[in-house]
């Protein structure tokens, strides 16, 4: 059901609820008059025309948009006015119909009250006017709130890079002459990081120690790519195997430590990566040869950002990330993470 | 042929050296594993033809083309840069992608020999209207064939080349060009420009004995006074 036609089903059963609550306090009271249900009858429809006039001015006016403190005595004010048109409609049809108004409907206290009662009426209409749109702009702004926190993970998500698929397979290539044995081995690799980088599209998180898999295999076809320009050092603390990091983060930095280091060195370098357990929490420690170039903004690339947007949107910033020239020839990396 | 293969990886020349040994007329005279090596080996063999690997340590294979005057056939390997070959849009440009296929590699030696067959043995050390040259302004990438150029305008440190609908800045001297330019095809007209002859269309005498030169592309370029007569002289039997 569209939101138009909820509308207009309120309206009618609303006010045909009052009007019909209406009748049936005249006839407990007194009796029934089919003049009276006229009567009233004419006023729910009468009713229903102001207030759609009302919503058409709200809608016009865009007071929805409207702050509360500006909003209210808009609707005060407003309403009040209606309540008084309503009250000079009835003495008009009063006088023209119902054989005349009566002194009675003059007095100041009659008109003070019936005014005031209509004034109730239409102030609880708008209540649930801008109730239900209140509920529905929440319910909606979390909604978008939610697709959009999930489409940022999606795009944030690394991905392996095709540069590197294209040259391993280059490389092993010009291996299976040379060594068969180690280009089945680099095979073997290198199916195993494209069957990680699959799953990585499907889980938030994997252990550590799976990832740690990876980036062993992947740095093992680097090097033969770039033989003796990379030396490789690892120092892995057993505690940090079970940690949930998510996938191909660690093998994002390190690629990136190897793209924009090593690579561009012609004598090429070193990479280390240290982990240890300290104050519960997995501290990971990459450095590699090379320079961070002082032509990016703070230090930091695309890439790196993603990575640090990465980590706060799934450890709620308990995670940290920093990158800087550790000294004239060494690039360090340090994150830590939470167990979760 | 002589080619030289180009690539900071030893598994990679391997691989094309091994690809390549299916064509016996390409003679593959030595390999590079960074562009200073490359221009050194470069100037000592003159190749007919380079494979250069896009991405290599210290200067890319498009900055290699850059400090180059005299640019050889090129037929670029790489894993995986669509971007950075895009800029060459506008030019036939042959690339291969690794891992190479064979086929590829045929075709691209075809082309080779086919561009190299129409070309003279012309290999003095003056560029000559047959020679091209590697042009690069902001994103775009071109070989130019001298011939295809009419004109080279100086403006601050760098030089306009004028071609096609193009006029790219290289950053160089006019004087520096000058010395190198091949003087049967190009004539510096002034202190500002180089004019290549062939593109000639009218001349009309100018003020103080100057002369004004129209060429095909639509440029009115005015020849100094000092340097007329020696135009006259040229452009007569």
């Amino acid at each position: 059901m569209n939101r138009y036609k909820i509308y207009w089903l309120c309206q009618i059963v609303g006010w045909g609820m009052w009007g019909f609550f209406q009748i049936f306090l005249y006839t407990f009271a007194e009796s029934f008059e089919v003049d009276q249900a006229v009567g009233i009858l004419l006023q729910v429809i009468y009713n229903i025309v102001t207030t759609h006039l009302f919503r058409w001015l709200i809608i016009k006016l865009k007071w929805l948009n409207l702050k509360l403190v500006m909003l209210i005595p808009r609707i005060l004010a407003f309403s009040l006015l209606l309540s008084a048109l309503n009250y000079v409609v009835y003495l008009g049809a009063t006088e023209l119909f119902a054989g005349g108004v009566s002194r009675l409907d003059l007095l100041s206290v009659t008109i003070a009250v019936t005014i005031l009662g209509y004034w109730a009426v239409y102030f609880i209409w708008v209540i649930f006017y801008f109730t239900f749109h209140y509920v529905d702009r929440y319910n909606k702004s979390l909604k978008v709130e939610a697709e959009a926190m999930e489409a940022e993970l999606n795009n944030l998500k690394a991905q392996l890079n095709p540069h590197f698929i294209f040259n391993a397979l280059n490389s092993i290539r010009a291996l299976v002459d040379e060594n068969p044995s180690k280009s089945k081995e680099s095979i073997t690799q290198l199916s195993h990081i494209l069957r990680n980088s699959l799953i990585s599209d499907r889980k938030k998180v994997i252990t550590f120690s799976e990832e740690l898999k990876t980036v062993m295999d992947y740095l093992a076809l680097e090097s033969i790519r770039y033989e003796e320009r990379l030396s490789i050092n690892f120092d892995i603390d057993r505690r940090t195997g079970e940690f949930l990091v998510p996938p191909l983060m660690l093998q994002t930095l390190v690629e990136n430590g190897i793209k924009h280091g090593i690579a561009n060195l012609k004598k090429g370098g070193t990479i280390s990566i240290v982990t240890a357990v300290r104050k519960k929490h997995l501290t990971l420690e990459i450095r590699n040869s090379g320079q961070l170039s002082s032509g990016r903004k703070n230090g930091i690339g695309l890439g790196l950002e993603n990575t640090r947007k990465r980590l706060e949107l799934l450890y709620h910033g308990e995670a940290t990330f920093n990158i800087k020239n550790e000294n004239s020839d060494t690039v360090l990396t340090k994150i830590s993470i939470p167990k979760i | 042929m002589k080619a030289i293969i180009i690539d900071d990886e030893r598994l990679a020349r391997k691989e094309l050296l091994s690809l390549l040994e299916n064509h016996p007329n390409i003679d593959v005279v030595d390999e590079a594993v960074n562009a200073d090596e490359a221009i050194e080996k470069i100037e000592e063999h003159d190749p007919d033809v380079i494979f250069l690997d896009v991405q290599m340590p210290g200067k890319t294979g498009f900055e290699l083309l850059e400090t180059m005057e005299r640019v050889p056939q090129v037929i670029f390997t790489t894993a995986y840069d669509e971007f950075a070959l895009k800029a060459f849009e506008f030019n036939a440009l042959d690339y291969l992608l690794k891992p190479i296929q064979a086929e590829r590699l045929s075709e691209s030696v075809q082309k080779i020999q086919a561009k190299s067959s129409k070309k003279g043995g012309n290999r003095d050390h003056k560029l000559g209207a047959e020679d091209q040259v590697f042009v690069k302004d902001g994103d775009k990438c071109w070989f130019v064939k001298l011939s295809d150029v009419r004109l080279f305008e100086s403006d601050g440190n760098y030089i306009k080349v004028y071609f096609e609908n193009f006029k790219p800045m290289i950053h160089k001297s006019l004087n520096a060009l000058d010395e190198r330019l091949d003087d049967r095809t190009f004539f510096r007209a002034s202190r500002k420009h180089i004019i290549n002859l062939g593109w000639v269309d009218s001349i009309d005498t100018w003020f103080n004995g100057g002369l004004l030169v129209q060429l095909k592309g639509g440029e009115k370029i005015e020849v100094s006074r000092r340097q007329s007569a020696r135009f006259r002289e040229m452009m007569s039997l």
